[in-house]
């Protein structure tokens, strides 16, 4: 088995890059893919909290490094699938505590008993930035229709660009808000994608559920009625290979909006 | 009748009112980046661009007339290619003389120069800007190249003196 390793980086932070590796791991696990997650955020480490594994971490990626323990042994297994693991990151320690070259190297042997390793990559970009990628052959760039965001998506791009290791990029757009798309508040996706001229993976809309998710340290995917939930596992589809289409966000949700789609339907109607 | 009417009322009430004919937020959001990612991903300063600038009008008054003040050199983006727009007011097309004196006296300039200059083979023509990236040498050497058409357009323009023909000239010129 040789595995795909994805870093899902942002330079940015806060647009939902550990959220999203939390989800599209757990998404690809439900497939029945081998996956194993790599926190590499030294010192902030969070991605343990999101799928709920805060109190089984035994081992960190220093520890490994360091040779206090085997790889297999750090390795910490979800709660309901037992496809999926976590390798945590270090609380106490900075991001020079592991290097390029370790980083390659785990990879490069959880390659042989995985089918996905998703690294978790810090915001910003530097060390930490490069530790991440340096073991990764594909890369997802995290990003949200906001201002900072999309400059920051564009910086990573370029830098992704510059290394032969990243054979391909994708764009996940996170946080999307259908409503004030609408109204002509907030950048649509076509926007987006046009001004970073990449090829889009994920359109995730703004969602509370992530939230109370986050607070019960259960994935956003195991929640069948999310609609954030649904995009994420239809990236999980796309990753593997599925041709999945978008799911149309323009869809009115609550009844108030039902009736008027049946209303101006009618109008419609009536104008023809 | 008034049932009519109320009926229009409510699809009034439904009907989704129109946007605004002034620019929304999220149109001002997409302008002001596309500006601001053309600087980033060139590494062209605002000092950087002024001295491109200053270096065309020097190098384009050999051929034609034109309004210093008023050229303008701009990256646009256009697609995924970034383009340097250049604007060129031309006053008045040079006549075949004044272009020959004009480049007799940089040949000779420059003959000068490099008899008296044996150390450094570096000519000033091509190493002008001194940057630190690829991108910026890549660019100058594509806006060289809108010259002679240039002045080709000029002569086909002459007598024509108006500010207002602006003969645009386009280069791109691939980032990333």
């Amino acid at each position: 088995m040789s595995g795909r390793v994805i870093v899902i980086t942002s330079g940015k932070g806060g647009v939902g890059k550990t959220t999203t590796n939390a989800n599209i791991g757990t998404a690809l696990a439900k497939t029945g893919k081998k996956v194993v997650m790599i926190d590499t955020d030294l010192g902030l480490r969070n991605l343990d909290l999101l799928l709920g594994l805060e109190n089984r971490i035994v081992y960190t990626i220093v520890d490994v490094v360091e040779e206090r323990c085997k790889l297999k042994q750090a390795l910490v297994k979800d709660k309901k699938n037992p496809n999926l693991c976590l390798l945590a990151a270090a609380q106490t320690r900075d991001k020079t505590a592991v290097t390029e070259e370790q980083l390659k190297d785990i990879c490069e042997q959880l390659k042989k008993d995985f089918d996905f390793i998703l690294v978790d990559c810090p915001a910003g970009i530097e060390q930490g930035f490069q530790n991440a990628v340096a073991g990764a052959s594909e890369a997802i760039v995290v990003t949200t229709p906001e201002m900072s965001a999309v400059r920051d998506a564009d910086r990573i791009i370029g830098l992704l660009e510059a290394k032969e290791e990243i054979k391909s990029y994708k764009l996940l757009l996170n946080r999307v808000r259908p409503n004030l798309i609408k109204t002509n508040d907030m950048m649509s996706v076509d926007d987006v994608v046009e001004i970073l001229s990449a090829e889009l993976i994920g359109i995730i809309p703004e969602d509370t559920g992530i939230i109370t998710s986050t607070n019960k340290g259960e994935p956003i995917v195991n929640d069948e009625k999310s609609l954030a939930g649904k995009a994420y596992n239809n990236v999980a589809r796309r990753i593997i290979g599925e041709d999945v289409p978008f799911l149309n966000l323009e869809e009115p949700q609550g009844v108030m909006a039902k009736v008027k789609k049946f209303f101006s339907g009618l109008m419609g109607k009536e104008k023809v | 009748m008034l049932l009519a009417n109320l009926y229009n009322k409510v699809l009034g009430f439904f009907r989704q009112t129109d946007t605004e004919q002034t620019e929304s937020s999220k149109d001002t959001a997409c302008n002001r980046l596309r500006v601001v990612l053309m600087q980033d991903r060139t590494n062209l300063t605002p000092e950087l661009m002024e001295r491109m600038r200053r270096e065309m009008v020097d190098l384009l008054s050999k051929y034609v007339e034109m309004d210093k003040d008023a050229l303008e050199l701009n990256l646009e983006q256009d697609g995924d290619q970034v383009a340097l727009m250049l604007s060129i007011p031309v006053i008045r097309a040079k006549d075949e003389d004044e272009i020959k004196a004009a480049l007799e006296a940089e040949d000779a300039k420059k003959s000068q120069e490099e008899s008296s200059a044996e150390d450094e083979d570096g000519d000033v023509d091509n190493e002008e800007t001194s940057d630190s990236s690829e991108d910026n040498s890549e660019n100058e050497k594509a806006s060289e190249e809108p010259n002679e058409n240039d002045s080709k357009a000029a002569d086909e323009e002459k007598e024509d003196s108006t500010t207002e023909e602006q003969p645009k000239e386009k280069d791109t010129n691939k980032e990333k």
